[in-house]
């Protein structure tokens, strides 16, 4: 349940915007943060919470709870609940996630990124970073990490690349890792996704 | 055979312990010998692209110190080799996420299935280079021929001493016997005037390292290649073999002999 943007366990993303009232919130809060045992003292953290829930002595007060747990608090994400009416045919075979992270980088050796969502990257995913997404994970550049989609256990979360050339891939309960010593030139998108148990490459077309 | 755990260390970055351990590991497993290769250079793992094995790695030490996953999990077995596995550091933490006593811990529990536990050990002497010797029995330090790589060589020969290493055992890599005859270059007498520890192998500069690096395959399967040769010789003198060292005095090479006598001559 819990999503984190990591750098070097920097950086703590939460989303609590499931929760209805303020003492709802600070208990999930307090309950969350004893399960994130990586967020280490001084980490920056983002909050997303349901929109026109809190005042300004609320924000004050969490802010003060944060600080007690030495967790500076970098930004309030209010989510607004408006949600896109018109779908393409083509994704309704993929699962629906709330929320996408977008990354305006490139991802390099080291940085990991985790969430419960989607992951948009608009850059490069390096040999040595890793991106663990709930849902669908796609990469607007050279793919050559590793990446892990539908990590909670959804099978129908999608990896896609504009160059597909992964260390490793992950969906689901599957690993999979290129041949080794086959150097396959790619130079159209790709798509991964799991069909009859395995997970298959093709190329993307919508 | 009682298994040892030997630690590859230099102090200085870039003088080839990772190439070192890939290499010795991997001549060991040709002599049909059961080898882990631990990769402690954690947030900066390389060892496993050396291999060519970095696409299989799914736990990593991190992983199995913390309980998240047993150590068979996490071992890797190498492609080529029966005898042959790593063990890979995390890439996304640091050093410190181990400590020196759950790498003791992690050596002797190795101890029980391989002959030759070989650490790769970080540059530094910091954390790392503490996780990396704490469960050894031996260490080799890697040297290049020159002042600074051998300053640190000595640095860290005095902290492995301070560690209760007192059997360290000397490579000197990337020697280049040309630039030694001209004079350019510290030749083996000198380094081993100034670290005065047992020479273990000497490594000659070779063009087919980079190559093999990036292909992923240790030089020692590459007959060709005079450093993986140096490296098998190495190893056999780690089995106990008595394999003559290069002599110091004199560079083997023929020319070189030919047209000394000519001078003698003369």
């Amino acid at each position: 349940m819990v999503a984190a943007i990591r750098e070097t366990a920097s950086e703590i993303h939460l989303n609590l915007s499931a929760c209805n009232s303020f003492e709802e919130m600070k208990r999930e809060l307090e309950r969350r943060l004893s399960l994130a045992q990586d967020c280490s003292w001084g980490s920056r953290i983002s909050i997303t919470a349901k929109a026109g829930k809190l005042t300004l002595k609320q924000t004050q007060e969490i802010k003060t709870f944060l600080a007690e747990r030495g967790l500076r608090l970098h930004d309030f994400i209010i989510k607004s609940e408006i949600r896109g009416e018109e779908e393409n045919d083509f994704f309704e075979n993929f699962s629906h996630y709330e929320e996408t992270a977008l990354i305006c980088r490139h991802l390099r050796s080291g940085n990991k990124f985790f969430t419960d969502g989607n992951v948009v990257i608009l850059g490069d995913v390096n040999p040595g970073a890793e991106i663990i997404a709930g849902g669908n994970i796609l990469v607007m550049g050279s793919l050559r990490g590793m990446v892990h989609a539908g990590a909670s256990g959804d099978e129908k979360a999608i990896i896609v690349a504009y160059r597909l050339i992964p260390t490793q891939l992950r969906i689901a309960d599957h690993i999979t890792r290129p041949p080794d010593g086959e150097v396959v030139l790619v130079d159209s998108p790709e798509m991964a996704r799991i069909r009859s148990g395995k997970v298959c490459i093709e190329k993307l077309k919508i | 055979m009682k298994s040892r755990v030997i630690v590859i260390t230099s102090g200085k970055g870039g003088v080839g312990k990772t190439t070192t351990t890939a290499n010795l590991g991997t001549s060991l497993a040709m002599m049909d010998k059961k080898v882990v290769l631990v990769d402690t250079d954690i947030g900066l793992r390389n060892l496993d692209v050396v291999m060519g094995l970095e696409n299989r790695i799914v736990f990593d030490i991190v992983d199995v110190v913390n309980g998240k996953c047993r150590l068979k999990q996490a071992l890797i077995k190498d492609k080529r080799f029966e005898g042959l596995h790593l063990l890979p550091a995390a890439q996304t933490k640091d050093k410190t996420a181990i400590t020196p006593h759950q790498m003791k811990n992690l050596t002797n529990e190795l101890r029980q299935d391989f002959d030759f536990i070989l650490v790769d050990c970080p540059a530094g002497i910091e954390q790392g280079f503490r996780n990396a010797i704490a469960g050894a029995d031996d260490a080799i330090v890697v040297a290049m021929p020159e002042v600074s790589s051998v300053r640190d060589a000595d640095r860290i020969i005095g902290l492995l001493e301070a560690a209760g290493l007192r059997n360290s055992r000397l490579i000197v890599n990337r020697l280049r016997s040309k630039m030694v005859r001209r004079g350019d270059m510290m030749d083996i007498k000198d380094i081993l005037d100034i670290l005065s520890i047992e020479l273990l192998g000497v490594v000659p500069e070779d063009e087919c390292i980079v190559v093999s690096t990036n292909r992923g395959e240790p030089a020692v399967m590459e007959n060709a290649s005079r450093a993986g040769a140096a490296y098998r010789r190495i190893a056999r003198r780690m089995m106990g073999e008595d394999i003559p060292l290069p002599s110091l005095d004199e560079p083997e090479n023929f020319f070189y002999r030919f047209k000394k006598i000519l001078k003698m001559a003369r």
